[in-house]
Formats: C-alpha cells, structure tokens, sequence
C-alpha cells in the first residue's frame, strides 16, 4: 500500500507539473474569471427598489428564464439572494471544471495509447497507482482553480461592499466534490475506452446522458418507449453526479442541513466508488493499450 | 532468481505460452531465445506483472511474484524492447530520469544519474529533450533507467534490436559490465550472433512452448554428431586425404586449395592427434582451428526438428 501511495503522489505531482506548464488551466481560469467578473458587474443594473429583478438586465432575464425554466423559479430567487457570487462561482468554476476534466480524460488515454502508463509501471507502480494519480491531480488542481475563483470573487465583493454570503461557501464544497466525481467519471472511461478519443466520446456522451436526465428532457417519441425511457432514468440518476449535486442544491436552497450533507456525502461516495471500479478494471484489464 | 512453474497464457482461444518452467540462478546472463510470435514478450510481460498468467506460478528473488508486489518491482530493471516515442516529450533525458529516480525513491539520485549518463556517454545531451534523441541514445536511456534503482534483476527485451554496430558494441559491453557488477540479466531476443558472445544460458521458445533450456556450451554440443576441424597446409600431397580418412576417430575429410577439412568424432579433442599424424607424414601444419557450431545453427536445428514434431502431432 505504501508503495502505491508513494507511486500515486509521484505520477500526481508530475501531472500537476505538466498541467501547470502548459497554457490551458490559466486560460479557462482567465476565462471562467472573466464570465464571473461579466456576472457581478451586470448584477448591479438588476437592481431596482424591490431588489434583484431580472428583467432590468437583458442577460440576467434570459439567465433567469432558463434557470426557471429548468430549475423553478424559487431556485432562481434562492441563487441571487445573496447576490451575484454564487452564482458567478458556479459559472466561474464551469469552464476550470470543464477544462481538468476533459484534459485528465485526454492524458490518461493519450499516455495509455503511447505506453507512458506501461513505462511507469516496470518501476513500483501499478495501474491502480495511476488512477490514484490522475485523480490526486484533479483534487488539487480543482482544490487550487477554486481558491483563485474565491480570492478573486472575495476581492470583488470587498470592493462593492458587499459580502459573499454563507449560502456561497456552502456552495464550495458542492461544486469541488460534483468536480470530483466527474472527474472520476472521467478516469473510469479513459480506463474502459480503448483510446484517447473514444475515452473522450464516452466521458462526454456519459454526461450528456446525466445533464439530460438531470433538465428532465429525456423524452422519446413512442408512449412504450418513454416509459422504459423513464425507468432507465429513475435507475441512471443514481449514479449521476449531478443528481447529488442537485440534491445538495435543493438542501442548500430550502436550507435542509440534512439533504446538504447527504448529497456531499453521496458525492464523495460515488467518486469513491468510481475509483474503485477503475481499480478492478484496471486491475482485470491491465495497462497496456 | 527467476523461477516459473507451468507458466501458461491464453489469448483466448490461442495459447501464447505454454506451461513455461524456468529456473534462472543469480548471477546469470539469460538467453531467452526464440522467433517473432514464440511467445517472448507474453513470458516477459507476465514476469514483469504486467499481464496476469493464465495459470502457473512466478518466484522472484525467493518470492512469490504477483502484479500486487510494487516492493519487488524496486529490485528489477526493465528495458522494453522500444521505448515509447511520443511520451512526455517536453521533458528532458535528466527529468525524465529524475520522475523515476522519484518514483523508485533512489538515494543521491542527481549523482546516480550523472554517474549513468556519464557511463553511456548521454552526459553531453543530458539536457536535451529525450523525444529528440536517436532509436539507439533512445535505448541507452532506457537502460540508464532500468538501472536507477540498482536492480538486482535486469530485463532486456530485443536490446540490440534496430541499433547500429557501435550502438551494438556499447549495449553488449555494458550488459556484460553489469552482470560482472553481480546483475542476473535476462534477455529475450532473436539476435542469435549476439546472444551467443554474451549468454551463460539460454532457453529456446517455439510457439509458447521451452524446446530446450541449457548452457551454452551444452546446448551446442548437443546438436551436432561431428565437429569440423580445418588443417592449413602448404603443399598438400593428393593421397593424403585418403589417408587421413583412414585414421579412427575421422569421420570424413577433404582438401580445398591447401586447406584439409577433417570432420571428427565429437567426443574428445583429436587437433593434437591429428597434427602429430600430419608431422609422420611429413606435413607442417600452419594452422588448426575447430569449427564450432553457431547458436544460430542450434536454433534452426531445434526449431525445424521440432516444427516436424508438431506437424507429425508428436511434440510434447
């Protein structure tokens, strides 16, 4: 175990130093900071006498419709209570979120294809010490993208007097641990696909599946159909992220402690268990390409 | 050192190795012989803990070796048979060297690597994108990383394969310089010439199955019925290959252009009897030398007998 360990902390420390030197971390974080700094600035022309009101702000109406559309107005009422940063964190983080995931999905299938991951692994490492590799890389690099988006957002709110809120940092650890087990996701399908792009193609049509499940959009023409459609989708929910991302949202929304923390622990239990498939598989299939 | 017993791997229906036993003492340079698709690579891989056997047992260093025991992969070196090209091609020969100097935890590992650098002459180029470098400087580095960790066991998978004569001469000398360091070396390998200059023992696998397993020396005396023995002569007289053919241990002779080709019995060692027989017959020999059977021939000859003896459904 403490072999493995070492070997996983080696390869994470290496990813982080390959990831760190190349452009595209700092240019979805720039990205993500510009979307949010955009959000908080339009915030202020949604204000009216009776507080936050949408339609004063084209942007913000149409942000509104769709998340009412989707989510339900209350939701959207909860999301700008406490201002604009909640929701500038979550649009913050997407595209830093978006980015580790999909370049982690990209290097586990590229190294694999390549024998990088095969290299490794005539030294005191293994498959397993891989994925714990990748997956140590993905929480600090999102541990790290967070506390940039939290300095920056908590400069800006200094700035305009006003404060982040406690909604905002219950927030937190939703959105990193929904990064996580995305993440892992991601690990399990560079493990499953035989390469690079297929990796990439089932990681992406996985969380189209959950994202559609999630907006309830999953409809197909023929009423038998539909109905096996919706069973499917009641059983696949459950091992979506997203669903416990939402769960906590809801908690977070209707201020239920209970639903909150069950869905971070949920979280941290599906990542868990994703690890753990990609370890049997891993260890079932072995590293070669 | 290495032990197997009744190794076996399936793809599955097709069986790449097949009941495999191995017992490679300390110390040794093995010769893992056999041509392409024999199934080298699958023993390998399965030594390595890289793929798991089908059925059979691995012993390494005494113990018993499974793809969970990380401790023991510290204590072997692995030089696959290409290094792969496109990985990490941002990182230099000494970084590279350095994530495994990490990963193998080595002590004073900048001076190890300096010191290996130095040894194969990468010293100069240490800093160079290793993706840059050369199929044989490529293979050099890949040694120079099997030997970070100071291995007690040396795997080298076709070493040689692909590098030039100098390229050739500096991998020979430098895996015979490790095993005098005290480094069981196994390789596998179809470069026959070579593994003859530098193996203790060899094995041959035909078709995932061990044909034959011995010493070298053994292994080539158990080929042949005869050995050929050339006698230079200065005038050689026409009668006198009639005459040699008449001595008791020539099994056949002949002469080309003042050259007499005597084959004799291979049992014992007849130069010295020969030459004092030439001498009463008024010859002066200006050279003998004794023909010995290459690796190579003991191959082709172990393979071909033993490809009859699948065709007639009679190998065991």
């Amino acid at each position: 175990m403490r072999d493995r360990i070492h070997a996983a902390a080696v390869i994470a420390r290496r990813q982080i130093q390959e990831t760190l030197l190349s452009p595209g971390l700092y240019v979805t974080l720039a990205l993500g900071l510009l979307l949010g700094a955009f959000l908080v600035r339009g915030f202020a022309a949604s204000i009216d006498s009776s507080g936050f009101n949408p339609q004063l702000n084209p942007l913000y109406d149409l942000i509104a419709r769709f998340l009412g559309g989707t989510f339900g107005g209350a939701f959207v009422g909860k999301l700008f209570s406490e201002g604009p940063y909640l929701f500038a964190l979550l649009v913050s983080f997407a595209p830093v979120f978006a980015y580790l995931a999909i370049a982690s999905v990209f290097r586990f299938g590229l190294e694999k294809t390549a024998g990088a991951v095969e290299l490794l692994t005539y030294g005191p490492a293994d498959g397993t010490a891989y994925v714990l590799g990748s997956f140590l890389k993905d929480v600090a690099l999102a541990l790290l993208a967070l506390l940039a988006i939290l300095v920056f957002l908590a400069v800006s709110a200094a700035a305009g007097n006003l404060v982040l809120g406690p909604l905002f940092f219950w927030a937190l650890p939703v959105v990193f641990l929904a990064a996580l087990a995305v993440c892992a996701y991601g690990i399990l399908c560079s493990i499953i696909a035989s390469n690079a792009s297929s990796a990439l193609a089932l990681f992406l049509g996985v969380l189209l599946l959950f994202l559609l499940i999630l907006a309830g959009s999953y409809s197909i023409a023929s009423a038998p159909v539909r109905s096996v459609s919706t069973v499917a989708a009641t059983v696949i929910q459950w091992i979506s992220p997203f669903f416990y991302t939402a769960m906590c949202f809801r908690g977070l929304q209707g201020g239920g402690a209970g639903a909150l923390l069950g869905g971070l622990g949920l979280l941290l239990a599906l990542a868990a268990a994703l690890l753990a498939a990609g370890h049997a598989v891993i260890s079932r299939k072995g590293v070669r390409a | 050192m290495i032990q197997t017993k009744g190794l076996v791997k399936r793809y599955g229906s097709f069986t790449a190795v097949d009941g495999i036993d191995l017992n490679i003492p300390r110390g040794q340079i093995y010769g893992f012989l056999g041509p392409n698709g024999a199934g080298k690579t699958s023993t390998i891989m399965m030594l390595l803990g890289i793929t798991r056997p089908t059925a059979g047992e691995i012993r390494l260093l005494g113990e018993p070796y499974t793809p969970r025991r990380l401790d023991l992969r510290r204590r072997i070196g692995v030089v696959p048979e290409k290094h792969p090209r496109g990985v990490w091609p941002w990182m230099t020969a000494r970084e590279y060297l350095g994530l495994f100097a990490d990963l193998f935890e080595v002590p004073s590992a900048p001076q190890r690597i300096d010191m290996l650098l130095e040894k194969v002459d990468l010293a100069s180029v240490a800093n160079k994108r290793f993706c840059e470098y050369s199929r044989g400087m490529l293979q050099k580095l890949s040694i120079v990383r099997a030997l970070l960790p100071d291995p007690d066991i040396l795997f080298l998978d076709e070493p040689i394969s692909g590098l030039d004569p100098l390229g050739i001469k500096q991998v020979r000398d430098l895996i015979v310089s490790e095993n005098r360091e005290g480094r069981t070396i196994f390789i596998s390998s179809h470069q026959l010439s070579e593994m003859e200059r530098i193996c203790h023992r060899v094995a041959i696998i035909f078709r995932g199955r061990l044909m034959v397993e011995d010493t070298m020396r053994s292994l080539l005396s158990r080929i042949t019925a005869e050995r050929e023995v050339r006698v230079e002569l200065e005038a050689p007289p026409a009668d006198l290959v009639v005459r040699v053919k008449n001595l008791r241990f020539v099994r056949d002779a002949s002469e080309q252009g003042g050259t007499l080709i005597v084959k004799v019995s291979k049992e014992g060692d007849h130069r010295k009897a020969l030459s004092e027989f030439l001498i009463r017959q008024g010859q002066v020999p200006l050279s003998i030398t004794e023909k010995i059977p290459s690796l190579e021939e003991a191959f082709i000859t172990i393979t071909q007998e033993n490809i009859v003896m699948l065709m007639r459904g009679g190998a065991e």
